[in-house]
């Protein structure tokens, strides 16, 4: 049975890779997890942002940085559930919960 | 412990030298993702494979 | 067991936002560590100084390897040596944001 892989986003510049190793994981099977702060919380305005939702397995964000980085938190971006506009608890829940960690 | 060194832009000389100071004495791997075209697919068993990866800026 | 959890802060546009996160993981039980390279932090709020303290009661530490750092906020000094040998002991380390600092310094308080 494949790993799991949760990926920490911090960067608001790697959507491509995210995407990229997201998709391969997913072919592989693996249960994937996507947590986006600070300036990462800029990618959920990208035009994949809702494919990215669909294709992993738990997509979270924290509205902490969201809210500095002058968004709306009712504003909820496409795709994502409402409720995982989130805490850095998030970030706990990718390290502890999931096999393989990287950041992005 | 097999570590994975992953890029995600030219390593400055500073992140060489963390690197080679984590790496000492231990079995390591790098993968490049500052290309065209990066093979995810590779990447992504490389991750598997290691027992922490570690995404260098 | 707790996982021990190192952060690199190397843009000032992400150092205290870092310290944020690292402390989010000290709340969830993990050894969290920041690390402040080769930026100057040019004010701190009291809520980001509470955030320092409350790491350092959950056994976690700030540190950084830019004296005015320490002097004005009493980051804990440490070496890029130092520094590789943290991480040797780290089960995970986090090279945060972009690596570039902007024209600016602006730490988005």
């Amino acid at each position: 049975m494949a790993k799991s892989l949760g990926i920490f986003v911090t960067s608001p510049q790697n959507m491509r890779h995210v995407m990229g190793v997201v998709k391969a994981a997913k072919a592989k099977g693996a249960k994937v997890k996507v947590f986006f702060t600070w300036l990462g919380v800029h990618l959920t305005k990208c035009k994949q942002f809702p494919e990215l939702c669909a294709l992993a397995d738990d997509v979270a964000i924290c509205v902490d940085s969201y809210k500095k980085c002058g968004y709306d938190p009712a504003d909820v971006p496409p795709g994502l559930e409402p409720k995982k506009m989130a805490t850095q608890a998030q970030h706990g829940d990718v390290i502890e919960a999931y096999d393989c960690y990287m950041t992005l | 412990m097999k570590i994975l060194h992953v890029y995600r832009s030219t390593p400055t000389d500073d992140v060489k030298k963390l690197v080679s100071i984590v790496s000492e004495g231990r079995d390591t791997e790098s993968f490049d993702l500052n290309v065209e075209t990066p093979d995810y697919d590779k990447l992504v068993d490389q991750v598997f494979a290691a027992d922490q990866t570690i995404c260098w800026w | 067991m707790s996982k021990k959890v190192s952060f690199l802060l190397v843009n000032s546009m992400y150092s205290l936002d870092g310290i944020r996160s690292a402390l989010g993981l000290s709340v969830e039980n993990m050894y969290a560590f920041a690390n402040i390279l080769y930026n100057e932090i040019p004010a701190m709020s009291d809520y980001h100084k509470e955030n320092i303290d409350w790491m350092r009661d959950m056994e976690g530490e700030v540190f950084s390897n830019v004296p005015a750092n320490c002097e004005k906020f009493g980051l804990k000094p440490i070496t890029l040596e130092e520094l590789g040998q943290q991480l040797r002991d780290m089960d995970i380390i986090i090279p945060y944001g972009i690596m570039r600092p902007l024209a600016t310094n602006d730490n988005f308080n």
